[in-house]
């Protein structure tokens, strides 16, 4: 999954287009419901179940998607 | 032009307080000795108050933040920082979090919550009955639905507990449509589940109770206390309300009440249809006070937030008064919890209550207040937050929601289909149902 995969998946559930591959998931209006959305659709493109704690650890579209990287390679 | 108006709740004081102003001849008929409704003030130390019923609003609660302004009442944010204690893996095993998400599969609740918001954005929000797919939800109750669709026993697990807490509702008492009604009114899940940012931001300064107490002090003694009403008359020149202590007659009535109590009143000529049906429940909410001398849990890093898949507290919120007066856990008592609660002793609500709060947050000592707070079985009521719609209620009930009978006119957060069940709601109502009464020729 590359960033902007990503980055598409945070502006979906956050329902706007100022994301950016840095923009903090929780500074850009997220909270933890829309956090679990983030990790159900990573889990569908990707088969990978992230936990909640990864994208507290991991809450850029760069970051979480080097995170979804590290565990499939 | 003259009016009555049956319930002093926030919707019929609303409207009330709106006719008054426009110079109508109003009186209101509360058959409690207090106004209020679904909001209550109890006194938990000397100054010091806890909202025994409704509390929470947020910036989007517009017509509610100008009233509170227009009254001079402030907000007081809710505070919630600090770690959450979450009871959810059983064998009551409580553990401490930080933050507010419980240590179930991030995944899992996804998908929950992406299925919500499927079914939410379907619905047809300014009138769910005529939503494409309105028949088939109203059909199905929620617990039909997540037993089709949840998977996960994370998801099944949180579930009733997400609905409990949004809705006070168990999910065998709503319809598929009303839970996905009562969550986009609110203003969609996130929304509505959020403390900051959302429909829980604050709570109201010394209490929600003195919104309805400074609306009814400006209408002083138009407002009448202790005056059930049992039956409305209609005839050529007006409409005749019986009440305890006689008859009143006005030009127009305005009914400010939950359905269930609406359809216990006598109407002539009779209404062409029910106000609630079959399978309309009460909301399902038991609120408990817990209080302790200051909110001792933050000196523990806790935020006083608890989730619970056992009961009978399956939330808690620290409720603490802005001025420090005083420590006020309130824990939820909600949906199939708070039917059986209602049912205990009040010696075993209170054993049953304080052991949970001890496992919860084994280092507070017991509390030096407690009060329980049943909106299930309280006759004027009939339950809290607002009336479930059951299977079939909504495609039944939906097109006479704020139809006029006759002189007779309806409020009540029941009949808004904006924020349905919340404080604002029942404003928004009690505005649209004085516009109509003070329109008729």
């Amino acid at each position: 999954m590359s960033r902007d995969d990503m980055v598409e998946i945070f502006r979906r559930v956050l329902e706007t287009d100022s994301v950016s591959v840095d923009s903090d998931f929780f500074a850009s209006g997220g909270d933890s419901l829309l956090g679990t959305r983030v990790l159900s659709a990573v889990a569908r493109a990707e088969g990978v179940e992230l936990s909640f704690e990864d994208l507290i650890e991991a809450p850029t579209p760069a970051a979480l998607a080097d995170r979804v990287a590290s565990v499939t390679r | 032009m003259s009016v009555v108006v049956v319930g002093a709740g926030i919707a019929g004081l609303t409207a009330a307080a709106e006719l008054a102003g426009r110079g109508v001849d109003v009186q209101v008929l509360e058959a409690r000795d207090r106004v209020g409704g679904r909001t209550r003030g109890i006194e938990i130390a000397p100054g010091g108050w806890a909202d025994a019923g409704a509390a929470y609003l947020g910036e989007r609660h517009t017509a509610l933040l100008e009233l509170m302004a227009r009254h001079d009442l402030k907000t007081v944010p809710t505070v919630m920082e600090g770690d959450s204690r979450f009871d959810v893996r059983g064998a009551a095993s409580a553990q401490s979090v930080p933050g507010r998400f419980p240590p179930l599969s991030g995944v899992a609740l996804g998908e929950l919550f992406d299925l919500l918001d499927e079914v939410t954005r379907s619905v047809r929000v300014d009138a769910p009955w005529l939503g494409p797919d309105a028949a088939r939800l109203d059909s199905l109750t929620a617990a039909e639905w997540a037993d089709t669709n949840l998977r996960h026993p994370d998801s099944r697990l949180f579930f009733p507990l997400f609905l409990g807490e949004m809705m006070a509702a168990a999910p065998a008492d709503v319809s598929v449509l009303h839970m996905a009604f009562y969550l986009r009114s609110g203003g969609g899940l996130r929304y509505l589940n959020a403390f900051a940012g959302g429909a829980q931001e604050w709570r109201i300064d010394g209490g929600a109770h003195r919104l309805s107490e400074a609306l009814a002090a400006g209408l002083g003694d138009r407002v009448r206390l202790s005056e059930p009403v049992t039956a409305v008359e209609q005839d050529d020149t007006g409409a005749t309300v019986r009440s305890a202590s006689g008859t009143t007659r006005a030009d127009a009535v305005i009914i400010a009440l939950p359905p269930v109590l609406a359809d216990r009143i006598d109407f002539t000529p009779e209404l062409p249809a029910r106000r609630s049906g079959e399978r309309t429940g009460p909301g399902c909410a038991v609120k408990v006070h817990l209080i302790h001398p200051s909110p001792l849990w933050r000196e523990q890093g806790l935020s006083g937030w608890s989730v619970s898949a056992d009961g009978p507290l399956l939330s808690t919120v620290d409720d603490s008064p802005a001025d420090g007066s005083a420590g006020v856990l309130t824990g939820f008592v909600t949906g199939e919890e708070a039917r059986r609660f209602a049912a205990l002793s009040a010696d075993e609500q209170r054993a049953t209550a304080i052991a949970q709060a001890g496992r919860l947050f084994p280092d507070l000592p017991e509390p030096i207040g407690f009060h329980v707070t049943d909106w299930v079985n309280d006759p004027y009521s009939r339950g809290c937050y607002a009336a479930l719609f059951g299977p079939g209620d909504w495609l039944a009930l939906g097109p006479g929601l704020t139809r006029p009978h006759g002189r007779v006119h309806w409020a009540g957060t029941e009949t808004s289909t904006e924020f349905f069940g919340l404080m604002e709601g029942a404003i928004r109502s009690g505005r649209r149902a004085a516009a109509e009464a003070a329109a008729r020729p």
